[in-house]
């Protein structure tokens, strides 16, 4: 009972903040991007909330439980890499006065900034689409697990109330994510925290947590095979130090050029504040995550073997409703659902802004529309696209961290050229974006299917010798293409050619809606 | 588990680093517009200034 009041006050504050953060969604580039004037408090909040998803808050502790501290490099170390080398990308992609919407728009300014329709755009879009739909549907896969706990429905009818919360936090684009995303990250904070010292007293300290992980060779799950003593406080556990390079390297060099972390260095109002807001991040995400690895190790201690029916991602529900008080329990599940509604809303953004307005307004650029109906259609996309996220999880087919590290792999392969060489040498060009994607993505998914150790440095070397191979023999882009990003004075046809891509601006593709409005008014 | 754990913090620290780094390179460019205001870590000019 104390679960569902606790869900149901924060079922109505998430309404309550998507309703009140409606009215600030109005033009185009509030919806994308917050209309590149975000706060450092409110960076903060949401780059703390994006980061943190089900993958972090179930399917690292799920690790943690099956390999030991293991995860800690492979996962957490992984992405706390990442963190740490975005404000690279902020420090460039943040620099122009008229800054890119979206991230393909960002491809489509670098690298084609001449052409009317850049295929190069439609390309990023679709694969930004599969990308951000295979992370929805992940977020899905854990709400309903933690929901169906919490409400006791089952698991495929649970996973339905997800759509509630991401039509809520959604439809007010940006700055409605924004907004419940600063709230989720308190309710993260507050409930690891809880949850975390409920665990470190159940176990009786740290140090029966580690003499626990030292010595048991207990199965992960009931009739498994037993692990290797010892193999959980081994720095490489059992993956081995070539698969867990492989993890650690998907992790941290995928996160940094995945596009959606691109977007958020957009959103600040300086390049500062996009450096700063991930610095803080980082800080917030050091308290989040003390607790988390307590758990997730602190949970071989308290529970030895999982039903054999359970994957990993189960152990934090499972220890949260068993060793914790019922309102620290609440508090901790409601915790969990908030980490997965606050990624899915930024990922399901993403989804429909790269399918909408990056593939079929690029394609379809004669089309007329208002900013208003722009929003409107974003909203339907969003809302199509969730619900075939929540219907494609009835069957969760991945463990939720592995499928993160698959989707940031491809990621990295297929766009680590494009955003650092594009942002740091001029002399990147269309012909290397060309061949860095297509052949990363390539290799990335044979190597997947021939189960390579590493696909993604396989990935990245081919794409990247790729590049080489190309740029040096093709035409040197146009200084319209690297001058924003490279100074802070920019020519006036550099201006004119941003403001030619900026379709709102001087293409009747998408009109803005305030002439209308002022011949209204008049 | 103290690798794991030092790789971590490891990271954490670069992270620390590296921002500030960047921050210091802001302040030498001196442009207002990408939040250059005279002080490190500062990122918007404060009235009257």
């Amino acid at each position: 009972m104390v679960y569902l009041i606790v869900l149901g006050l924060y079922v109505a504050f998430v309404i309550w903040t998507s309703i009140r953060s409606l009215r600030h969604a109005e033009s185009m580039s509030d919806f994308t991007t917050g209309g590149h004037r975000m706060g450092l408090l409110l960076g903060i909040g949401t780059t703390t909330a994006t980061w943190v998803s089900v993958a972090s808050v179930m399917g690292i502790p799920g690790y943690l439980y099956s390999n030991g501290v293991s995860a800690i490099i492979g996962w957490v170390a992984g992405w706390f890499l990442a963190t740490a080398l975005m404000p690279l990308v902020a420090y460039k992609v943040r620099r122009p006065e008229i800054p890119a919407r979206t991230f393909p728009e960002y491809i489509h300014m670098r690298f084609e900034p001449f052409r009317k329709v850049s295929h190069l755009r439609t390309i990023v879009g679709a694969i930004m689409f599969i990308g951000y739909f295979l992370f929805v549907h992940l977020q899905v896969v854990g709400f309903g697990i933690v929901f169906s706990t919490i409400t006791g429905f089952d698991y495929q009818y649970a996973i339905f109330a997800f759509l509630i919360f991401l039509l809520f936090t959604s439809i007010g684009g940006f700055w409605s994510v924004a907004a419940t995303d600063t709230l989720n990250t308190l309710l993260i904070v507050l409930g690891v925290i809880l949850g975390g010292a409920s665990v470190l007293a159940a176990t009786g300290g740290l140090a029966n947590i580690v003499d626990t992980i030292s010595a048991t060779t207990q199965p992960t799950n009931l009739g498994g095979s037993e692990i290797p003593e010892g193999s959980m406080i081994s720095p490489v556990g059992t993956f081995g130090l070539g698969a867990l390079l492989a993890i650690f390297m998907s992790n941290a060099v995928g996160s940094i050029v995945s596009p959606h972390w691109v977007t958020r260095m957009l959103a600040p109002r300086n390049v500062k504040v996009a450096v700063l807001q991930v610095m803080g991040s980082l800080l917030v995400l050091i308290v989040i995550f003390i607790p988390l690895i307590i758990m997730g190790l602190g949970a071989k201690t308290l529970i030895p073997s999982l039903p054999a029916d359970q994957t990993t991602d189960y152990i934090i529900p499972l220890i949260v409703q068993e060793y914790t008080p019922p309102l620290v329990g609440a508090l901790t599940l409601v915790a969990l659902c908030a980490a997965a509604v606050s990624s899915a809303n930024s990922m399901l953004l993403h989804c429909a802004t790269s399918l909408y307005y990056d593939v079929y307004l690029n394609i379809f650029s004669k089309k007329q529309i208002t900013e208003k109906k722009f929003n409107m259609n974003l909203r339907i996309g969003m809302f199509v696209i969730a619900v075939i996220a929540v219907v494609s999880s009835i069957t969760p087919p991945w463990f939720l961290a592995m499928g993160f590290t698959y989707v940031y792999g491809g990621f990295g392969a297929v766009f680590f050229a494009v955003v650092i060489l594009g942002l740091y040498w001029k002399r990147m060009n269309r012909a290397g974006a060309y061949v860095s994607m297509l052949v990363g993505l390539f290799t990335y998914i044979i190597a997947q299917f021939l189960n390579a150790t590493n696909p993604f440095l396989i990935a990245l070397s081919a794409s990247l010798i790729g590049v080489l191979l190309v740029v040096f023999f093709t035409k040197r882009s146009p200084v319209e293409a690297y001058e924003p990003y490279f100074k802070a004075e920019i020519s006036q046809s550099t201006k004119q050619t941003i403001l030619d891509i900026q379709k709102n601006e001087t293409d009747p593709s998408v009109i803005s809606d305030e002439p209308k409005i002022t011949k209204k008014d008049a | 588990m103290i690798i794991a754990l030092m790789t971590w913090f490891t990271t954490i620290i670069f992270s620390m680093v590296l921002g500030t780094y960047l921050c210091f390179r802001i302040e030498k460019h001196g442009v207002k517009r990408w939040g250059a205001t005279g002080r490190l870590y500062q990122y918007k000019q404060k009235e009257g200034e």
